[in-house]
């Protein structure tokens, strides 16, 4: 056979198989996924990712979006934002640039007002996780929040650890950028709502050892400290630094989950002592649900952060909107879609739409939290809370 | 009073960790001439190296030590041999080269072992206490560990021939050469004592503190700042530089708060290169 008559035939069975499914030829969903995947808050960005990457491949299991009909393929592509806004809004301009429509992130606040400008110039929909105070709002319509910030949980959560250790005075404990400042001051007013004294103090970025900063807390003479929004591998320095320093109170962490690697770091639960947190999903046999799945279909065992499965929600709701809208370029089609979902996941459960006493928009998603508890050393059982309300 | 105290043992701990991660970075300017953007990486290499040892290997912590010590250092002394000996005295082509060596060096980290911190402890815990005042055993330990290896960095360098030759080269090193000094043998040397020295630092401190892949970044910036400090190329200037900056970094952290605290220690590097652009103790201008 002639090498002209093999390509021939080459290029005719080539077509074929486009003809017979174009969809899966030209139908591509690309989820842009813009999280911080190094540095101490990696914890958080990895989570992401694997929650997209997973989304992606139940997606593509289920052929759960289809365009006219034909299924559509999805597949993720990643950038490290390094919880900054420089390197937010880098990602947001590559991803624009690769005609990207959907992000999946950021997560730190910096990293948020980092990306907004381009998203909006560029009419893309965003799901973020930034405890910002205005992480959203009515100027941003396609501008989505994956689970609520302080606003939405640290009262229920303050109010446990309270009847836990009778605490009367706290000192807020943060990073001085917008990723410490925008939590601590929201996480103080809880605090100060439940009648306990609260003060906040920040640390440059980048620090590494916290001995002066514990003197200084040492000094201050607090009853609990709450960690707030420092990263989990800040935490585990400052809570182990606190203990050695003598300091025998409760130690609460009101901003993004990373109990596991806090207490690696701080070298176990004994030295957690007593150690209250905000665990963005309760997680019961249907939640673990998702990480035997996600077992079964990565071939790998899900990201260690439980914000994986907040993510998971998001993420699914997402791709709900998108199948639902019947369009992956449309992004304000997408997002009216989104607005009208009912919030359910098979996983998590039932949740709403909440966002429009604290940020004059209702595009946050709530879903029932959980509480953590060590209590002298002792890991409890993590208490229930129901999905955060008008918030 | 005691927190005047406390904060005053916390400015020694932190400057004897600084003097020693910066005693290296400074040796590699003074005598070689070379700004050593992989400093960091070194000292972060160190200490996965002393985890890796112990993790997988099974060995004790003072040999794991030991391990990234000699690992550090012999990684230091092939990589000047074999890349930047050939561009030694080209010095934008030597920053470009460790830059890009640090590159490698916290992107292989990062495939190998992750960005999560791993489990790194150090093997001896407990606090001593007394009359209000507190030190963590480890803090001692890497103290002593510190201290001792300031001195031998002063013996090696002050009172020794393969110091003295090294001065010499740092001093005017075709003077050096013309008396016989061969600089393509003694600088992979004192390269290799540079890399070995932030190797040995990271192994000692990331147990007491944490390991991860990013720690190169602030250990090249404090590196940085104190030789700025002290000198470019001045070992003694560096070392005066580090219990410095690791006294202002306390004294300011604890009475001012951590982003007046931070502040304070760049304003002080700013005033010293406006009243004193060549630092503490350094010359105007390298000999070499």
């Amino acid at each position: 056979m002639s090498r002209v008559r093999l390509s021939m035939i080459l290029s005719v069975v080539a077509g074929t198989a486009v003809a017979a499914n174009p969809a899966l030829a030209d139908c591509q969903l690309k989820l842009g996924v813009v999280g911080v995947l190094s540095g101490p808050a990696a914890q958080w960005g990895i989570a992401l990712r694997g929650a997209a990457e997973y989304v992606a491949a139940e997606a593509n299991k289920g052929e759960s979006i289809k365009i006219d009909g034909q299924p559509c393929r999805v597949t993720v592509v990643s950038i490290d934002s390094k919880y900054t806004a420089e390197g937010a809004a880098a990602a947001a301009n590559n991803m624009a640039a690769q005609g990207i429509k959907f992000i999946l992130g950021p997560i730190g606040s910096p990293e948020l007002t980092g990306i907004k400008p381009i998203a909006v110039r560029n009419f893309m929909l965003v799901m973020s996780d930034s405890y910002a105070k205005d992480a959203i709002g009515q100027q941003w319509p396609l501008v989505f929040h994956q689970g609520p910030g302080p606003s939405g949980w640290a009262g229920p959560i303050i109010k446990f650890a309270k009847e836990k250790f009778g605490m009367k005075s706290v000192l807020l404990v943060a990073p001085n950028d917008q990723g410490g400042t925008d939590i601590a001051s929201v996480d103080r007013v809880a605090y100060e709502k439940n009648n306990i004294s609260a003060t906040e103090e920040y640390y440059q970025r980048g620090t590494t050892n916290f001995a002066p900063i514990i003197t200084r807390i040492m000094n201050a003479k607090p009853d609990a400290v709450d960690l707030a929004s420092s990263p989990p591998g800040d935490a585990g320095i400052m809570v182990k630094q606190l203990r050695q320093a003598g300091f025998e109170g409760p130690i609460g962490r009101l901003g993004g989950p990373g109990y596991e690697e806090i207490a690696r770091v701080a070298g176990g639960n004994e030295v957690l002592k007593d150690f209250y947190w905000y665990e963005p999903v309760f997680i019961d046999e249907n939640v673990q649900g998702i990480a035997e799945d996600y077992k079964t279909l990565m071939h790998a065992d899900r990201p260690e952060n439980n914000l994986f499965f907040q993510w998971v929600s998001a993420t699914r709701m997402v791709v709900k909107a998108i199948a639902k809208a019947g369009t992956v370029d449309d992004t304000k089609k997408v997002a009216e879609a989104l607005r009208s979902l009912p919030v359910e996941d098979p996983n998590i459960g039932q949740g709403r739409w909440i966002g429009q006493e604290f940020f004059g928009i209702n595009q946050e998603l709530s879903f029932p939290f959980g509480v953590g508890f060590v209590v002298k050393g002792q890991l409890q059982p993590t208490l229930r809370v129901e999905a955060a309300t008008g918030k | 009073m005691d927190g005047f105290i406390a904060t005053g043992l916390i400015g020694i701990s932190l400057g004897a960790q600084y003097a020693l991660l910066a005693l290296g970075f400074t040796l590699i300017f003074g005598i070689l001439g070379v700004i050593n953007f992989a400093h960091g990486g070194f000292y972060v290499l160190g200490g996965y190296l002393a985890y890796a040892a112990g993790h997988y290997l099974g060995i004790s912590y003072p040999l794991a030590v030991l391990a990234a010590t000699f690992g550090t250092a012999a990684l230091g002394y092939l990589f000047e041999l074999l890349v930047l000996e050939r561009v030694v005295d080209d010095q934008l082509t030597t920053l470009m080269l460790t830059l890009g060596l640090y590159l490698m060096m916290s992107t292989g980290i990062l495939v190998v072992f992750g960005p999560q911190a791993p489990d790194f402890k150090f093997p001896v815990s407990g606090v001593l206490r007394g009359g209000g005042l507190y030190m963590p055993i480890e803090n001692l330990i890497v103290l002593g560990v510190c201290l001792a290896a300031i001195v031998f960095v002063y013996l090696l360098v002050y009172r020794s021939g393969l110091g003295r030759a090294l001065r010499a080269l740092a001093e005017d090193r075709q003077v050096a050469a013309a008396q016989g000094l061969r600089p393509k043998l003694l600088f992979p040397l004192a390269f290799a004592l540079a890399t070995g020295l932030a190797g040995l630092t990271g192994a000692l401190v990331t147990p007491v503190l944490s390991l991860a892949p990013y720690l190169g970044d602030p250990a090249l910036a404090t590196s940085f700042l104190i030789v700025i400090l002290g000198g470019l190329g001045s070992v003694g200037g560096a070392t005066a530089a580090a219990f410095i900056v690791g006294m202002v970094e306390a004294y300011s952290a604890v009475y001012l708060g951590g982003s007046k605290g931070a502040l304070a220690l760049f304003v002080l590097v700013l005033i010293m290169l406006v009243v004193r652009p060549s630092g503490l103790f350094g010359r105007e201008s390298r000999g070499a």
